[in-house]
Formats: C-alpha cells, sequence, structure tokens
C-alpha cells in the first residue's frame, strides 16, 4: 500500500493549526508527542541491548512500554483537563467585563503589541518591514491609526478576546508540562524502577550486592560487558557510554 | 445520611477550590493586558524552558525524597534506593539543563526556518502541493502587503506550531549526537562537585568527632 503523502501533510498541518481556540492544546499535544519519541527510543533502544538477556528484556521492553505509556497518559489526561478548565474559566469571565472594561485592556494590548513589534526581534527579523508592519497594525488595531481607547476597532477587541482565551490555555499547558515532569515522571520512574529491580532480583540474586538502578535502562546492569556494582565511579563510567533520551 | 452530606460537601469544597484557582487565574490574565502579551503568543521554545527549568530545581529534590520515601515503606536496611536516588538526582539536573539548552537551539532553529518557508509558501504558492498547503494556512487569502499584521500573525502561529512538530524529528537525531555527551559532560562536572562537597563534609565530621 502506498502512503498517501499528501494527505498525511495535511493531517499533520491540520494537527499544527495554530487557531487561537486551539492555544495550548497545540504546545500539549507536541510535548506528548515528543514525550512518545523519547519513550519509544528509551524502549527501543533496551529492546536491540546486546548486555540484556532475552528472558529479561521479555519483562523489561514490556515494563518500559507501560511505563511511559503511564507517565505520557496522566500528563496529557491532566493537562488537557486544566487546559479546558481555564479557557472555559477565561471565557464565562471576558464574557461577564463591562464593554468599557474590554475597550480599555484591549487598547492596552494592541499598544503592548505594537511596541514588541517595533522593539522586538524575533517577531519582525523573519519578515524584514517593521515598518510597514508597524502602520499595518496601528491601522488594524485603531481607527485612522490613532492609538486611543475611543478608536479601538473590532479586530482589536477581537485580538483581547482570543489571546485572553488563549493565554489561559498556554498557562494551562505550562501548569501541566511543570507538574507532569517535575513531579509525576520522578515518582512513576523511581517507583518503577524500584520494582523492576526487585523484580530482576528474583531471577539473579547476585544484583541484590548493587544499589537500585536509578532509572529504566537495562544497559545499567554491564559496564562494558562486565558486571560491576553501581557506585558512583561505576556510574560515571555507564553514563560515558549510554544516554538516556530526553526530547 | 451525615456520612453522605460530609462526602457532598468535601466534593463541593474540592470542586470549589478547583474552580476558584481557575478562576483567580483567569481573572489575573484578562486584567493585565501584559500577561496576555507575554503567554498567548508562546511557542514550544517557552514551554521547554518552563518545563524543564522546574524539572531541574524541583526533579532532583523529588527523586531524593522518593528514594527516602522507598526506603521507609519497604524497610529497606542496606540503603541501596537512597544511594542510587541521588545519583538519579545528579542525572535528572544534568538531563533538564543539557537537554534545555539544546532543545532550545534546536526548537529556535526549526521554528525559524518554518516560519521563513510558511511565510513564503502562505504569500505566493507555485506548485499544486503549495497551493494546497496555502489555502490551508492562509484560507483568508491575506495579502503580506496589505494586511502585513494579520499576514504575519498567522504566519507567525503556523511557523511556531510547525517548527515544534519539524524539531521533534530533528531532535530524534541530535538527541544521540549532541544531548548524550553533551550532558554526561555535565553529569561528570556536576558529579565532581558534589563528590568534592560531600568528600569535605566527611572530613568535617571526622575533625569534630576527633
Amino acid at each position: 500500500m502506498a502512503f498517501n503523502f499528501q494527505k498525511i501533510g495535511e493531517k499533520i498541518l491540520n494537527a499544527c493549526n495554530p487557531d487561537p481556540s486551539k492555544a495550548g492544546k497545540t504546545l500539549l499535544v507536541l510535548n506528548a508527542a515528543g514525550m512518545i519519541a523519547a519513550a519509544a527510543s528509551n524502549t527501543f533502544a533496551a529492546a536491540v541491548d546486546k548486555n540484556t538477556s532475552a528472558e529479561d528484556k521479555k519483562f523489561l521492553v514490556p515494563a518500559g512500554l507501560a511505563t511511559g505509556v503511564a507517565n505520557i497518559g496522566l500528563y496529557y489526561a491532566m493537562t488537557d483537563k486544566m487546559i479546558k478548565s481555564l479557557k472555559n474559566s477565561a471565557d464565562t469571565f471576558v464574557s461577564s467585563m463591562e464593554a468599557s472594561d474590554i475597550a480599555k485592556n484591549a487598547t492596552e494590548l494592541a499598544k503592548k503589541t505594537i511596541t514588541k513589534a517595533e522593539t522586538g526581534f524575533l517577531g519582525t527579523g523573519l519578515f524584514k518591514k517593521p515598518k510597514e508592519l508597524v502602520s499595518s497594525m496601528k491601522s488594524t488595531l485603531f481607527k485612522d491609526g490613532i492609538i486611543d481607547v475611543k478608536n479601538i476597532t473590532d479586530d482589536a477587541i477581537a485580538l483581547y478576546k482570543n489571546n485572553t482565551k488563549a493565554a489561559a490555555g498556554v498557562l494551562g499547558a505550562f501548569a501541566g508540562a511543570v507538574i507532569g515532569c517535575a513531579v509525576l515522571t520522578p515518582i512513576i520512574r523511581d517507583v518503577s524502577a524500584y520494582f523492576i529491580q526487585k523484580r530482576m532480583e528474583k531471577n539473579n540474586p547476585d544484583l541484590r550486592e548493587q544499589p537500585h538502578r536509578p532509572y529504566f535502562d537495562p544497559t545499567h546492569l554491564k559496564i562494558n560487558g562486565v558486571n560491576k556494582p553501581m557506585n558512583m565511579k561505576n556510574y560515571m563510567a555507564f553514563t560515558q557510554m549510554h544516554g538516556n533520551m530526553k526530547i | 445520611m451525615k456520612i453522605n452530606n460530609i462526602q457532598q460537601t468535601k466534593q463541593n469544597n474540592k470542586q470549589n477550590f478547583r474552580g476558584n484557582i481557575a478562576n483567580k487565574a483567569t481573572k489575573f490574565i484578562a486584567q493585565h493586558p501584559a500577561a496576555i502579551a507575554t503567554l498567548a503568543g508562546s511557542s514550544v521554545i517557552a514551554q521547554k524552558i518552563v518545563m524543564s527549568g522546574s524539572e531541574a530545581v524541583i526533579g532532583p529534590v523529588m527523586d531524593v525524597g522518593i528514594g527516602k520515601t522507598i526506603t521507609k515503606i519497604s524497610g529497606e536496611t542496606d540503603g541501596r534506593t537512597n544511594e542510587s536516588s541521588k545519583t538519579q538526582a545528579i542525572r535528572t539536573f544534568a538531563q533538564s539543563t543539557g537537554g534545555t539548552i539544546v532543545g532550545v537551539i534546536i526548537r529556535a532553529l526549526c521554528i525559524g526556518a518554518s516560519t521563513a518557508m510558511i511565510a513564503k509558501i502562505g504569500a505566493k504558492a507555485g506548485s499544486k502541493a503549495a497551493t494546497k498547503v496555502s489555502e490551508l494556512i492562509n484560507p483568508d487569502k491575506l495579502d503580506k502587503a496589505k494586511d502585513a499584521f494579520k499576514f504575519q500573525d498567522k504566519m507567525s502561529s503556523w511557523g511556531k506550531s510547525v517548527g515544534g512538530a519539524i524539531a521533534i524529528g530533528v531532535m530524534l537525531v541530535t538527541n544521540f549526537i549532541i544531548d548524550a555527551p553533551f550532558i554526561n559532560w555535565i553529569n561528570k562536572k556536576v558529579t565532581g562537585v558534589v563528590d568534592k562537597f560531600s568528600g569535605n563534609k566527611q572530613e568535617n565530621q571526622a575533625k569534630e568527632v576527633k
């Protein structure tokens, strides 16, 4: 069956659609995709490792996959809920605001957007026409390009409403990424490493002489093909040989 | 009946707590255009900095804490889990700092390249495939010169998004050739500092005992 590259390309582009209503969700999807790629690479590295017996691989590879699925699944479910909750809250709050307050905040946001374009490098650098861009911004966001709350346009109001919702979604994505990466991942990784080690010790009593493996990686057990205790010095020798994937 | 009421109240409190946090956060954002301007346009670069920065600070503390908890719960007497959790803490720090530096550079390059490419396709489609892509990324047919602001806003958003996706593919390769040796280098340096520090501490303790 031949690949339909056009359809695949369209699907990828649709998934990356940066519509403000999807803000936060796109960050979540991209981060989760990175985590899936990293977990898959780690598991693949474990599956093809020459130093691990076929018997151990039968346990280690599914264990690695299960740890990855639990980690990414929990992160995704939790962050998705946070993004939705913050976006809904932003929607409700903006809908309940007085028109004068919206106009005031929209003016402030429009002013900041214009200043950013005038002084920023990253946003305008690629387009190389900051003067044209700034004048286009002024005329889009204010009637006759005169910066004043009285001249605020519908485009500027829409920019404020959309960006408030988008900012709430991004905050949810950031909070989820921090909790997922700094709290959930260490718990899942360290606890699963403990149980994996216990299971390995059952089959290989010699391992009881070694400290627990700090994270899922069967190559920990051997350095240059020889079993060595996992002290700091040997651990450093091990890390010279293998790098854990992190995307 | 009473137990049901208590459970209901607890559940309501929990929901109110979550609702309050979300409401307070969004109220703050909506009333501070500076916060909107900072957050709304954030790309995967900002996400990586926030995520790995917090991992570099919180992650090692979590590793050591989890090691202590496992040792306590399992009643382990030889302290092996404790010892490996300290090693893992250094590894977590090295991974998050090294991964952030390389990850941010790769993401920035991919986003820059994608934005430039997308802006070109969005402005003037050539081939049949490019026309299809142009229809998708620029459905309103915004003109690069006439609608400069809206056009750039749209194209840089697409660039951030598509560049972030491309970066994942690129990093599958750079992870082995750049990240792994770089992280090992940081790991070695930090381990040296920790070893030196703990060596000094042990010497001081020995002196105090004498």
